[in-house]
């Protein structure tokens, strides 16, 4: 049996050595953002009066939907309403960095042929696989450590040892279960997009389920790992058993990973592929038909994904947008007419928020379609295509239009099911968001998502080696915006991308002439990679 | 010759940052000819061909292809142009028979009888996705989209490195064909037996730069030919001029030697006065050459 695990170690070290610019990026942003918040924190939430106003804010249903539910004691300490903030967003963003690890560990090492040549080495069926899991095992490990000790050294009111321990081990032991959950789908699809896919539509059940629950009635949110994160409660009462839950659950699914690892061929899913066409359709007949073939599952998926989620957001609006649950007395002493006004701008703010979350969801697969036209060129496929009468400029066109218009719809997609959902949930209809609201909406930050998307096709152009940026830029902007007012950031870091150049929507109106400027920017952009793409050098593996 | 040549290559020059892939390229093909571009790997014969497809920028000298420059005229030059590349690298989720309808389509071709028979007789699946083939699946894959489609240029980088026997040889049949119907082919390899059979000129390239064109019966007067003979009576060849690498055989006076081609004349009136007993004569491989190329001439 050991034999199957031959040389992991060795291939433990090869992964770590392959993967170490990633990791750094991936541990700096992480210990980064946690860490760098941690030490604001006494300045942001110090004062009992600071404490007490957002404690409310936090027991707000669209807080608890967009950050999860915790439980407060009377007089929660400045380290309680910390975890309430991070906790979650953080495992979401360590959950990404394990998928991606994971994914490209497994799968994409298969895709690229190295497994392989591995393979017929004196090494186990099983050490590559061995290895990816301890890739993430190790990865987490260094990225908790530097949580806890990072913690100890913030002088938060309320912050105890073990609180920071458990919230350190707590994150990383959940993202590990996820990471593993990446890698039993690698087992399961047979190439890594589809590997990719399949993990983040379960890890966005996962969210879901998490979400609901947690609006609905906080004890079910036990069903949704990603919700074990919110049983902690580090500087409550510190409860260890969601980690020993994970730990277990990242047990269980390297098992199953591995059982179906000895099963199937190398190179070959579990999921069978089946024979396909003889011929080619009648619409397949050129590039953009082509990338429609090739890509149309990420792209209805993606834009599927996104009313799903707008779905379940405009299924909580009706708990939103209900004042009389925050505040019983309320119709009594003012009336139902301003009841109804303040329940409308509850809505509206929950909303402005969630706009800014689906723009910077939205611009994800255009930026992808964009980026492909380098990745499919250096996998060797456009050698073929450009060998026919097929210019530079219709095979960028094809590429860059498609991604602004799978990112366009899913977004403008997104928010009509948001908002549509939502105004139909609510028990009166008066509290809702009016066509004008939903309109400014989509107007409001479509812009912000064009101008990414030529940010990529800019970087495609001219100097694709830093392609990784943009993704840091979104993230980094997203970041800033949405946890921007909880964290009191100054004016000028939440202005600092392009979802921050507008006024928030639908709180605000549109600013028609910064709408005009950011769309002739994002034209600019992308004629600005073209320039750079039909004159440059193709690169060929 | 009169007609202009389908494919004019003038001093092609091509840097990579400060590495120089091509320093100097200059050859011609004509219609109605299979041209041999041959020499080792990393010689710069991809990288040529990459530039006569536009895919990457010449940095001196110029290129063109009936009689249109192949960077700014690509895409029309692409209208009547073949090419297989060498390693060929398809979309894994689309099957065989989609990739060839479809690199079809975009050459404004169909799917024809044509294409069945070639896809019959190089024995493709063409249902299975791309995924699953093997190297050799690959080549066909792209063969098969070349042979079907109506060209007037063909480019093979290297295409029969993963076929078996049998698919060489239909490989090799359709080339034939096509250099019937007076197309120009221009076809890298390495494979010199292959080259040798079915090319009517060569270029050999080295570091980046053309060291020899010609047909192999011209490249051949360039080297020696290899002789083995029994003679009546003793002669020493080794004091012969031009004769190279002499040794004596099993038998008495049976010798085994090389003579440059200028020298044959003599060396041949020399042996005659001793009486010829057999005489085997062997003309230089087109691997001969190559090795004469690489190994003497590397200094």
């Amino acid at each position: 049996m050991t034999s199957r695990f031959a040389r992991t170690g060795r291939l433990t070290g090869l992964a770590l050595r392959r993967d170490r610019f990633r990791i750094l990026i991936w541990i700096l942003v992480l210990v980064g953002l946690m860490i760098g918040v941690a030490f604001k924190f006494t300045d942001i939430f110090g004062t009992q009066h600071e404490i007490a106003a957002i404690k409310d804010t936090l027991k707000s249903p669209a807080m608890v939907a967009l950050l999860g539910a915790f439980k407060f004691t009377n007089n929660p300490s400045t380290a309680q309403i910390f975890s309430t903030e991070m906790v979650v967003f953080m495992t979401i963003t360590q959950i990404i960095m394990n998928i991606m690890l994971g994914v490209h560990a497994t799968r994409g090492e298969e895709d690229e042929g190295i497994t392989e040549l591995i393979r017929s080495r004196a090494v186990g069926q099983l050490a590559p696989l061995s290895a990816a899991a301890l890739e993430l095992v190790i990865v987490n490990a260094l990225v908790a450590i530097l949580y806890g000790i990072g913690l100890g050294f913030s002088d938060m009111h309320g912050i105890t040892t073990e609180g920071n321990w458990a919230v350190a081990i707590g994150l990383a032991a959940v993202s590990l279960a996820f990471g593993l959950l990446a890698l039993l789908t690698a087992q399961l699809a047979d190439h890594s997009a589809s590997a990719t896919g399949l993990t983040y539509a379960l890890f966005g059940l996962a969210y879901i389920v998490r979400m609901m629950t947690d609006v609905q009635n906080p004890d079910y949110t036990w069903w949704s790992p990603l919700g074990w994160v919110e049983k902690i409660s580090p500087y409550h009462h510190p409860n260890w058993l969601p980690i020993v839950l994970a730990l277990l659950l990242a047990l269980i699914l390297f098992i199953l990973a591995a059982i179906i690892n000895l099963q199937r061929d190398l190179n070959a899913g579990a999921i069978a592929t089946r024979p396909g066409r003889r011929i080619a359709s009648a619409f397949l007949r050129g590039p953009v038909s082509l990338l429609w073939r090739r890509e149309h599952n990420v792209i209805i998926g993606w834009i599927i994904g996104l009313a799903i989620l707008a779905m379940t957001y405009g299924s909580i609006y009706n708990s939103v947008g209900d004042m009389l649950k925050t505040n019983p007395t309320m119709q009594q002493v003012f009336g139902s007419n301003v009841l109804h006004e303040a329940n409308h701008a509850m809505l509206v703010s929950f909303t402005s928020t969630l706009v800014i979350l689906m723009a910077a969801l939205a611009a994800i697969p255009g930026i992808q379609l964009v980026y492909k036209l380098y990745s499919d060129e250096t996998n060797g496929w456009l050698e073929s295509l450009y060998a026919r009468p097929l210019s530079r400029t219709q095979l960028f066109f094809g590429y860059v239009g498609t991604g602004l218009l799978s990112s366009i719809v899913a977004f403008g997609v997104a928010i009509s099911t948001l908002i549509l959902v939502g105004n139909a949930t609510l028990s009166h209809p008066k509290d809702g968001l009016t066509t004008f609201e939903l309109w400014q909406s989509i107007w409001g930050q479509l812009p912000a998502v064009l101008v990414f998307i030529g940010i990529a096709t800019a970087i495609i152009g001219w100097w694709p080696r830093i392609r990784a940026l943009n993704w840091l830029y979104l993230g980094l902007g997203f970041i800033t915006l949405y946890m921007g007012g909880m964290l009191k950031l100054p004016k000028w870091a939440q202005h600092l991308s392009p979802l921050g150049w507008m006024n928030k929507v639908p709180s605000h109106d549109v600013e028609w002439a910064n709408f005009s400027w950011m769309l002739v920017l994002s034209l600019v952009l992308i004629l600005i990679g073209w320039w750079g793409y039909h004159r440059r050098d193709l690169h060929m593996s | 010759m009169t007609a202009t040549p389908v494919l004019q290559i003038n001093h092609l020059q091509k840097s990579f940052g400060h590495f120089q892939a091509l320093k100097d390229i200059t050859f011609n093909v004509n219609a109605g000819e299979v041209f041999g571009f041959i020499g080792p790997n990393g010689a710069g014969k991809s990288t040529t061909i990459r530039v006569l497809l536009g895919l990457i920028r010449a940095t001196g000298g110029d290129a063109t292809i009936f009689g249109q420059d192949v960077w700014h005229d690509s895409v029309a030059i692409h209208r009547r142009l073949a090419y297989v590349p060498g390693d060929v690298y398809l979309w894994p989720n689309l099957t065989g028979g989609e990739i060839i309808d479809l690199l079809l389509k975009m050459n404004g071709a169909h799917h024809s009888q044509r294409t069945d028979d070639l896809i019959k007789q190089f024995g493709l699946d063409p249902t299975k996705k791309a995924r699953t083939y093997s190297k050799g699946n690959r080549q066909k894959v792209a063969l098969i989209a070349a042979f079907s489609q109506d060209a007037d240029f063909y480019i093979f980088d290297e295409p029969t490195s993963g076929l078996d026997p049998l698919n060489e040889r239909q490989f090799q049949l359709a080339v034939l064909a096509l250099k019937q119907q007076g197309k120009a082919v221009l076809l890298s390899s390495h494979i010199l037996s292959e080259v040798e059979r079915m090319c009517d000129r060569i270029a050999i390239i080295r570091e980046g730069r053309i060291i020899e064109t010609g047909s192999l019966a011209e490249m051949r007067h360039l080297t020696r030919t290899v002789i083995n003979v029994t003679l009546k009576t003793p002669l020493d060849v080794t004091q012969l001029a031009g004769v190279h690498n002499a040794e004596p055989g099993q038998h008495t006076n049976e010798w085994q030697f090389s003579v440059e081609a200028k020298a044959l004349p003599a060396v041949m009136l020399a042996l005659t006065e001793h009486h010829i007993m057999a005489l085997q004569s062997t003309p230089p491989t087109l691997e001969d050459l190559f090795m004469h190329y690489y190994t003497t001439e590397k200094e």
